[in-house]
């Protein structure tokens, strides 16, 4: 008989024991694994969002830095308005290299002249640099009157063969990659198309779309190579009055905070849950090494070695271990996968479920971690095991 | 046996239950018709069919939580499988649900028939499997 074949063995005669190791080392590490992913899912989808954007610097009206974030992350409408006479104070700061204007509108919820509730983004495509470099790597050309493309989760409805917002029918000619954020149901077009659909809301929409003149929304910014953003951003925020600049590892800020206080929260859980379950762990196999001392004592007595008896007892905890965790990676991976959409709506944070090199080398980390867990739960009752006298052991009743 | 039964039942309530609430029909939407008529969309069609698993499904576990034939719990565990199988299939091939991602039956009602449709596949499969090596142990 192999090691592994007595450590199975032992694992299928104690059922009880084993099924009460199984399921606590299955949830902690499907709880740990559940936090890895959405820990790296949020970071992942914010770094999309920012490589989007593509800007070192983002200019938007004062005060409404939490509203233009949070149509960016979670693609909630928002109504912010500069002049756009700001664009070109932007382009004279030292350091600015590009400035790129935008508008941010919203179509229409439940309305028969718009498709869906969804934010819209209009660029210049003289100076966008957020959609350009994607259209000239998938479609071959800009955006002409009357296109758009979309987020990921932007789609033309079943039967119709334009998207329509208020009122205007838009060709809706690709699909950006998904981002776990609201930029997925966002539609990006271009100004021209913007102020035809505004011009054309007011006969065909249920409400007109108001554009006010000679406005924007929100600057994107480039900066010379070798100035700093931080630097650029202090400078157009003194030298244009009316703005917030803010630069690209300044963004979603306040959204970080939040999401770090309840990471916190959720870490805790883990904390005290894992701690929990390995104690368990660690007195199940405290007592079934207890209840087995005279049989150690007999492998001892028929020439098993300490290492032997050690190894043994250490397989039956690695076989344990590593299918709880197996089956909790796999249930937490499955859950968290069917369930993305449901997670960033409800949770109000962006998440996009890593790729597969990511998620393989997450399922290895978890497994690792669930092994050395239960690894040093059971040492302690293991080692004082393998260390007992056999004639001792086989003595005891 | 008695608790894959159990598990096999509940994820069949589960199955007939969380459908009914989460589709745009019981959340007040329909599709309206050019003639102005209003019509319910698909995802109301897919919580209705998930009834029709659900109850063969609910009386599969009752008849394998009080079987004690081998061959039986065999038969019902294939079955279970095969219905785990028709409730991944309904969301996603035969009627599906909306295409509008922040839709309830998208976020909620596609991906918990899919959970629970992979659930009963493998505790049908488990049953499957225990009955197999109970037939190994008997002398």
């Amino acid at each position: 008989m192999t090691l592994f074949q007595l450590a199975w063995k032992n694992v299928v005669g104690s059922a009880f024991r084993s099924w009460v190791v199984y399921l606590c080392v299955l949830l902690v590490t499907g709880l740990l694994f559940s936090f890895a992913l959405l820990i790296g899912g949020t970071r992942d989808s914010l770094r999309l969002v920012q490589q989007r954007l593509g800007a070192d610097v983002v200019v938007v009206p004062e005060g409404t830095e939490t509203e233009i974030e949070s149509a960016l992350l979670m693609g909630h409408p928002v109504t912010a308005w500069m002049p756009r006479e700001n664009e070109i104070k932007i382009a004279r700061v030292p350091g600015v290299r590009t400035v790129s204007p935008q508008l941010y509108l919203a179509s229409l919820a439940n309305a028969p002249c718009c498709t869906a509730e969804m934010l819209v983004m209009a660029f210049d495509p003289r100076t966008d640099f957020t959609i350009a470099p994607w259209l000239g790597q998938h479609l071959g050309h800009s955006l002409s009157a009357g296109e758009a493309v979309g987020g990921s989760d932007v789609f033309v409805p079943y039967g119709e063969e334009h998207l329509r917002i208020y009122g205007s029918e838009i060709d809706l000619v690709g699909s950006l990659e998904r981002t776990g954020t609201g930029l997925d149901t966002a539609l990006f077009l271009t100004f021209e198309t913007a102020y035809e659909v505004a011009e054309n809301s007011r006969t065909e929409a249920i409400r007109p779309l108001e554009i006010p003149p000679e406005s924007i929304s929100a600057a994107l910014v480039r900066v010379e190579p070798g100035i700093d953003p931080r630097v650029a951003a202090l400078q157009i925020m003194n030298e244009v009055p009316g703005v917030t600049a803010i630069p690209a590892s300044g963004l979603f800020q306040g959204f970080r905070r939040q999401i770090g206080g309840l990471l916190q929260g959720m870490l805790a859980l883990l904390g005290i849950a894992s701690a929990l379950s390995l104690a368990i762990v660690g007195l199940i196999f405290s007592m079934a090494v207890n209840e087995r001392r005279r049989e150690i004592g007999v492998v001892r007595a028929l020439g098993a070695t300490q290492g032997e008896v050690l190894r043994a007892l250490f397989a039956e905890a690695l076989i344990l271990a590593l299918g709880g965790g197996a089956t909790g990676i796999l249930l937490a991976a499955t859950v968290l996968y069917l369930f993305r959409d449901l997670i960033v709506v409800s949770l109000a944070m962006p998440f996009l479920f890593p790729p597969l090199p990511s998620l393989i080398a997450l399922v290895g980390g978890g497994l690792v971690a669930g092994c050395a867990g239960v690894g040093l739960a059971v040492l302690f009752p293991v080692v004082r095991a393998s260390c007992l006298d056999p004639a001792v052991a086989m003595r005891e009743q | 046996m008695r608790v894959l039964a159990v598990l096999i039942m509940i994820l069949a309530i589960l199955i007939g239950v969380v459908p009914q609430f989460f589709n745009c029909q019981y959340d007040g939407k329909t599709l309206v018709l050019a003639n102005g008529r209003e019509v319910p969309m698909k995802c109301y069609w897919t919580a209705r069919a998930a009834l029709i698993i659900a109850v063969p499904l609910l009386a599969v576990g009752f008849m394998m939580a009080f079987t004690r034939r081998v061959q039986t719990v065999r038969v019902l565990g294939v079955l279970g499988a095969i219905l785990g199988v028709m409730a991944i299939l309904l969301p996603t091939l035969l009627i599906g649900v909306c295409q509008h991602t922040g839709a309830s039956c998208s976020l909620v009602m596609k991906p918990a028939l899919i959970l629970a449709g992979i659930l009963v596949i493998v505790v049908s499969l488990a049953s499957v499997a225990v009955s197999g090596r109970r037939v190994e142990q008997a002398p």
